[in-house]
């Protein structure tokens, strides 16, 4: 069991905790410096990767610490890295004592995630405004909204298995647009590209390629490369998943589908 | 349709404005800060759409409303007291280059280098872009910020 007194334990689990919900490599490096600052710990080096925390540090003398947890890239909680960082902002002002930290901390991480319902609505409401976004027209909107409520379910109960990451955004991506293209085919929306387009927007990996490209900037370079190379091959699986059904999708319908 | 009409404008904006909420929603963001997200990736979109109308290519309408967006989420992360983060992944998912990264794939695959290579090449500028947009905007110091929410 981790102690509940130690001021390098703290500092680590926030940063693990702000890892593993998204955020960027330089916050989490200052937030767990900042922290360990804001109590009598004599040495400290951290090192942060997109998917591990490194840290070695002296605390009370003699006691040495050294850490290093591998952290799987999960997804986005904006919520909890709000609430991580309002933690640490108050610890800098010396409001709490290190147990008192982790009392906070251990109710961050159970914030929870947004209801299944409203989530399913985000996804179907996002890929409709996308696919209007991207030039489509107010019924190719109608078609990426139905698929946009099917992608979600279906990621929701892939997240329930642990299927691979790999293997989810295939089997998604080919999901939504045998969704959008029997929906095209039955005489709804007219623009198969800007219906398939809205419906995979929420797999895309936009921010992830950003975000390394930031990295980068910061000199992170591992980072940003683990990064880059996760969008890249996230970005080539939907396209095999995409292709593949359009693929056979118009094989079928003799070339009805673009 | 004119692309600078007020009404094709206003109705960009407004889509922009719900899909960041929908986005928002799906990263788990609290709730009392979906209203000022939706409002950062609408404005980034207005400013973009403008910048397009204007003559701008794709990747300066980018920079230009990454600029726009990074300020408006550090006046928010201020006045709100929550980090940037926030504001910022919300609200730069329209302008981000997820589209182009799934192109370059499917041009990729279906055999069509050169379109593969074209549109890779797009997103590469769009992301380095929106990256030095924010790079740029974080990097101005603190005090500009407070400053404009006093002077309200």
């Amino acid at each position: 069991m981790p102690q509940t007194d130690s001021a390098l334990e703290l500092s680590f689990r926030m940063g693990q905790a702000l890892l593993e919900n998204g955020a960027e490599i330089s916050r989490v490096q200052e937030t767990m410096e900042r922290v360990v600052q804001s109590y009598q710990v004599e040495s400290f080096n951290v090192y942060v990767l997109t998917n591990a925390i490194f840290v070695t540090g002296t605390e009370a003398g003699v006691e040495h610490a050294a850490k290093l947890k591998h952290v799987p890239s999960t997804s986005t909680h904006l919520g909890r890295i709000c609430a991580v960082n309002q933690l640490s902002r108050e610890i800098a002002q010396g409001e709490h004592t290190v147990a008192e930290a982790f009392a906070q901390l251990d109710s961050i991480e159970t914030l929870p995630y947004s209801p299944l319902p409203l989530a399913v609505l985000g996804c179907a409401v996002g890929s409709a405004a996308f696919s209007y976004l991207f030039g489509g027209s107010p019924f190719d909107a109608f078609v990426a909204f139905f698929c946009g409520l099917a992608l979600e379910c279906y990621l929701y109960f892939a997240g329930k298995r642990g299927m691979s990451k790999f293997l989810t955004n295939l089997s998604a991506s080919a999901l939504v647009t045998l969704c959008g293209g029997v929906l095209f085919l039955c005489g709804l929306g007219h623009n198969m590209d800007k219906i398939i387009i809205g419906s995979i927007i929420r797999l895309v990996p936009g921010v992830a390629l950003t975000t390394s490209i930031r990295d980068f900037f910061h000199g992170d370079y591992l980072s940003g490369a683990i990064r880059m190379l996760d969008a890249f091959l996230v970005g080539g699986c939907i396209a095999v998943g995409v292709g593949f059904v359009v693929k056979v999708l118009s094989t079928l319908t003799g070339g009805a589908l673009l | 349709m004119n692309e600078l009409s007020p009404l094709h404008l206003l109705l960009q904006t407004a889509v922009a404005f719900a899909s960041t909420i929908a986005f928002a929603v799906i990263f788990h963001t609290p709730r009392r800060e979906l209203l000022y997200t939706g409002l950062t990736g609408g404005a980034g979109w207005l400013v973009y759409l403008l910048s397009m109308g204007l003559g701008g290519g794709v990747v300066a309408a980018s920079f230009l409303a990454t600029l726009a967006l990074t300020v408006l989420s550090r006046m928010f992360s201020f006045a709100r007291k929550a980090p940037v983060t926030v504001f910022l992944i919300c609200g730069i998912f329209p302008l981000v280059p997820g589209a182009g990264i799934y192109y370059t794939g499917y041009y990729f695959f279906m055999g069509s280098n050169a379109q593969a290579l074209d549109k890779g090449l797009e997103t590469i500028k769009i992301a380095v872009a929106i990256a030095l947009g924010i790079g740029f905007v974080l990097s101005l110091p603190q005090v500009l910020f407070s400053f404009k929410r006093k002077g309200r």
